[in-house]
């Protein structure tokens, strides 16, 4: 019985190993040498699988409910969104690539930044195939800023750019009659409000990023420098400014500045209990959402800091190097940048981020249907995000922050 | 009959049974821990190097973290113990019923970070204790209310790790409380003993090893766990694993070693532990089977 | 009413207090969770919701791969409670019935996937499994599951078989009977708490997994919690509680399910 049962393990163990034999693909170039309508006809049918970060039901919604059946429609692509942590389908990358798995299970994948800068070092992107996308080339192009550049990385259409959000403080005005509008005015309202501001931990990035506005601030007038490359020479003119602000304010943040929210979502969740009365983040519309679930309340209003500005930030789509069925994967990115797909989601009941399509490039129609959309009432006007409107830094300053701020902070 | 050629019967017998459970065993736990003490030791590049260990030992945050590691992992699982064991004592004889059993495993059913959530959802300054207190007027403000999650000792986390375990101690200590001849008992009593020399003298002998055993699950389980620390620590000082898991998922991947080293010692230290509690246990359980068997 | 109380003697007392106290210290949390689950924007110091809705229900039964996950969940449920009978049977016989040298060793080695940090064996292990073509499947999922639940297996059976007795074993063999005869009508009722105690054990834990789940499945193999745990993050608390509930309820349609095979079981064997 005993030799039975172990025969019946080993079988187990090869059943599942012979389970997994590779299907043959073309090369890489091969694919990227094709010509857009070929690539087009040969995706119908196919699957494609986006590996996205699914925490928030605005944005699963998006893909889901319109993407998703408008793919399936145009195209005959079905699109299947899996949820998964950026980090994870990063590890999961890169040890594919070092057991060579030719053959994965990822075509499309959401990343920026520190993740898109890892990805390239370590080789785990499939090629430069944003300049292929039609969309891509008609209404961003790529001599644009964000298409060169992914916080101080060197794009070489490794990804092609999806949205482009800006950084936002919100407020609730039962309580903030007038809200700041510069970081000297922001550390005067701490010291009045004692207990009612705080920001998450700097290993959030939400976190980090409310630290980077202070460091542009200490920088001063050389700090457009910032978004191209990582300098010690401009931290030093600026790192001064960014301690010495951060300790005036601890005594007066919230738990006296003795531990700080893990992650944006803890922070708006004393923000939704009224234990502080500020919160703040990424996508200058995600306010709407939640007020309309009721996690946010009604009351709350956005703004943004004049002096030094509001930082904004681009993400982008990418297919992984061992991507089953790249074609597909390409099709699918060039319509989620197609005027139709951008302004979908553009609407509030959904994601309703920013666009990353240049506006003058756009036709009439569309000019037009930006214009008249209601972002809601707690989303500052275009003009003023714009004006004020920052480049996001190198990744080297948001490391920087990394190991910095908890010595500076808890450990001096 | 059996007792002659028992011997080589009995060895084949054993190792026959043991080989599937064993096999795999090793190919989970040896080959992952290979592999992920050969990533402690090696560099992004693929060099060999003990730099992340001597980081670790040269930085007085990791210490701070080891100690409150070590703090909430041994108070809970002995707050755990004790409470799960009066609780057992008291209701062993209600438990037998199976239907009433249903009552232990429903709090088990409950994900640890849905316990570490409850926590805060009922302790935190804007929790339901505080309101409940405010509307009774014994507060004017919240921030009266103790602070009781996210501080540095770590009472939410141990008070979520006590109030997910204890059911979790019943469960292990009930089928002793069934097996344990409570003849015994009577017959201490009868000579004269108080509550307390029963407990000690036939209770006691039985416990031990299921104690011993309930109690190094925890202390492992608590030591490594990552979802109750990230919900109710602080931020300095973190809970080791809050520490690994943010080398582990920060853009910068050459902290990587780094977090395999700080999951690898209290790994081996749980390890190290239980060799030797568990070979103290033996001896003991030894005994006591022969005695019954007899 | 009456009758009742003057039945009651002191231990009688002292015993519902305690199982009072049990309810209300782990059951009625549950209740909590479940209003949760229907409010909308519950702040302080409001002791009850102001206002209910059925949103996070809704957000929870529209996700689209709500169904399949279920479907997988249960797959590996059942796979990781079958292959854990299977391996746990035999080796608790043993070291409840035998005694030898080394036996400390080797259960401490039993012990030692919940002894080592799960997810840096399952790092660890990642490797080795795309090499084999375990990753992003079914049955990587399901082998790395053993790692948490294996060793509780083990000691559930293991008690099982110390109840049991070796003399009972000992005179059905001596009445004549097969190991497998002996093993479906003497052992197999008289183990059945333990191994149903196993089964929903090793369930709920394989239940728990997330981050073996994601590391090993690769977000191929997507079981609630790969659906849920990113939810966790999102600030809607009545997502999060109503995920929570249905957590909590899954184990129990499981054991239900099994309970009724169980018993079919039994009674057919015993018919034979």
């Amino acid at each position: 019985m005993k030799l039975k049962f172990m025969i019946c393990m080993v079988a187990l163990f090869f059943i599942v190993a012979c389970g997994n034999n590779d299907r043959s693909t073309s090369s890489n170039e091969e694919v990227l040498d094709k010509d857009w309508d070929e690539i087009v006809k040969t995706t119908e049918g196919s699957k494609v699988n986006l590996f996205m970060w699914g925490g928030d039901e605005g944005i699963n919604q998006y893909i889901d409910d319109w993407a998703t059946p408008h793919l399936k429609e145009k195209y005959g692509i079905t699109l299947k969104r899996q949820p998964m942590n950026t980090e994870e389908f990063m590890q999961k990358l890169l040890t594919e690539k070092k057991a060579n798995k030719r053959n994965g299970t990822i075509d499309v994948i959401w990343i920026n930044g520190a993740n898109f800068k890892n990805a390239k070092q370590a080789d785990l992107l499939f090629g430069s195939f944003s300049k292929k996308l039609p969309h891509f080339q008609n209404y961003i192009g790529t001599d644009n800023q964000i298409a060169l550049f992914d916080q101080g990385t060197k794009i070489d259409g490794l990804e092609a750019p999806w949205g482009n959000v800006q950084y936002v403080f919100y407020y609730n005005s039962t309580h903030v009659d007038h809200p700041p509008s510069t970081l000297e005015e922001l550390k005067q309202w701490i010291h009045d409000h004692p207990g009612k501001f705080t920001y998450p931990n700097v290993s959030d990035f939400t976190g980090n990023t409310f630290v980077k506005h202070l460091l542009v601030k200490g920088v001063g007038e050389k700090s457009a420098l910032m978004a191209e490359e990582y300098s010690k020479e401009v931290i030093q003119s600026g790192e001064e400014y960014v301690w010495s602000y951060l300790e005036e304010i601890k005594p007066d943040l919230w738990r006296e500045g003795e531990t700080y929210p893990e992650s944006l979502t803890k922070l708006d969740t004393l923000y939704n209990q009224g234990e502080v009365w500020m919160t703040m983040g990424f996508n200058e519309a995600r306010a709407e959402s939640l007020i309309e679930n009721g996690t946010f309340p009604k009351s709350t209003k956005s703004f943004i800091l004049k002096d030094p500005g509001s930082i904004s930030n681009t993400h982008y789509l990418s297919i992984p190097f061992n991507s089953p069925n790249p074609e597909g994967a390409m099709t699918v990115i060039n319509f989620l940048e197609s005027p139709e797909a951008q302004i979908a989601k553009m609407d509030p009941a959904m994601w309703g981020e920013g666009t990353v399509l240049n506006f003058n490039k756009l036709d009439k129609a569309d000019q037009e249907q930006i214009k008249n959309l209601n972002r809601g009432d707690s989303v500052l006007s275009t003009e003023l995000l714009s004006n004020n409107q920052l480049p996001d830094l190198d990744t080297g300053y948001t490391e920087w922050i990394n190991n910095e701020w908890a010595k500076r902070i808890f450990e001096q | 009959m059996n007792g002659q050629n028992g011997f080589l019967n009995n060895k084949k017998r054993v190792v026959f049974n043991l080989l599937p459970a064993l096999a795999a065993t090793l190919l989970l736990v040896g080959y992952g821990m290979w592999s992920a003490i050969a990533q402690s030791f090696q560099s992004v590049d693929g060099e060999w190097t003990m730099a992340s260990y001597l980081e670790l030992f040269n930085s007085l945050a990791f210490f701070h973290s080891l100690k409150l590691t070590f703090r909430v992992a041994i108070l809970s699982t002995l707050l755990a113990l004790v409470i799960g064991l009066v609780m057992t004592r008291m209701l062993y004889q209600f438990f037998r019923d199976s239907s009433s059993k249903v009552l232990v495993w429903i709090p088990i059913l409950i994900p640890h970070f849905v316990a570490g959530y409850l926590v805060y959802l009922f302790f935190s300054q804007s929790g339901l204790f505080s309101s409940l207190f405010y509307q009774l007027g014994v507060l004017d403000h919240r921030a009266e209310f103790p602070v009781l999650v996210q501080e540095k000792f770590g009472i939410g986390m141990i008070l979520t790790y006590v109030w997910k375990e204890v059911p979790f101690v019943i469960l292990m200590l009930l089928p002793v409380y069934y097996e344990i001849d409570h003849r015994y008992s009577e017959v201490v009593r009868t000579l004269g003993g108080n509550k307390w020399d029963v407990f000690r003298s036939v209770e006691l002998p039985w416990l031990l090893p299921v104690m011993v055993e309930t109690g190094l699950i925890l202390i492992a389980f608590i030591a490594s766990a990552f979802e109750i620390p990230y919900l109710l620590g602080v931020t300095r000082p973190e809970m080791l694993s809050v520490r690994a898991y943010e080398w582990f998922y920060d853009g910068d991947w050459s902290k990587r070693p780094l977090a395999f080293s700080a999951m690898i010692l209290p790994g081996v230290m749980a390890l190290l532990l239980a060799i030797f509690c568990i070979g103290a246990v033996q001896k003991h359980r030894l005994r006591m089977i022969k005695g019954r068997n007899r | 009413m009456r009758f009742v109380f003057n039945r009651l003697g002191k231990r009688e007392l002292v015993t519902s207090l305690m199982v009072l106290i049990f309810i209300g210290l782990f059951i009625l949390p549950f209740v909590v969770v479940t209003v949760k689950s229907f409010s909308v924007g519950w702040r302080f110091p409001e002791l009850l919701p102001q206002a209910y809705s059925l949103n996070g229900w809704r957000n929870i039964f529209g996700d689209p791969s709500l169904k399949e996950s279920i479907v997988t969940t249960l797959k590996v449920g059942f796979y990781v409670v079958l292959l854990n009978l299977l391996l746990s049977l035999p080796a608790a016989k043993v070291l409840s019935t035998y005694s030898f040298k080394g036996k400390s060793m080797i259960e401490t080695f039993l012990l030692s996937p919940i002894l080592i940090p799960g997810i840096l064996l399952a790092m660890g292990l990642q490797f080795t499994m795309i090499q084999f073509g375990l990753a992003d499947q079914v049955s990587g999922v399901v082998l790395v599951h053993l790692i948490p639940t294996l060793p509780y297996a083990i000691r559930i059976m293991r008690a099982g078989y110390e109840r049991l007795g070796i003399a009972l074993g000992e005179q059905a063999s001596v009445l004549g009977a097969g190991p497998f005869i002996r093993f479906f009508t003497l052992s197999l009722p008289l183990l059945l708490p333990s191994i149903r105690s196993l089964m929903l054990l090793t369930f709920v834990i394989s239940l728990g997994q997330y981050a073996l789940t994601a590391i090993i499945g690769g977000g191929n193999v997507i079981t609630l919690p790969l659906l849920y745990y990113p939810y966790f993050s999102s600030s809607n608390e009545a997502v999060v509680a109503g995920f929570s509930i249905l957590f909590a309820l899954l184990p129990l349609l499981f054991i239900g399910g099994v309970e009724i095979l169980l018993r079919l079981v039994i009674r057919a064997v015993n018919r034979v």
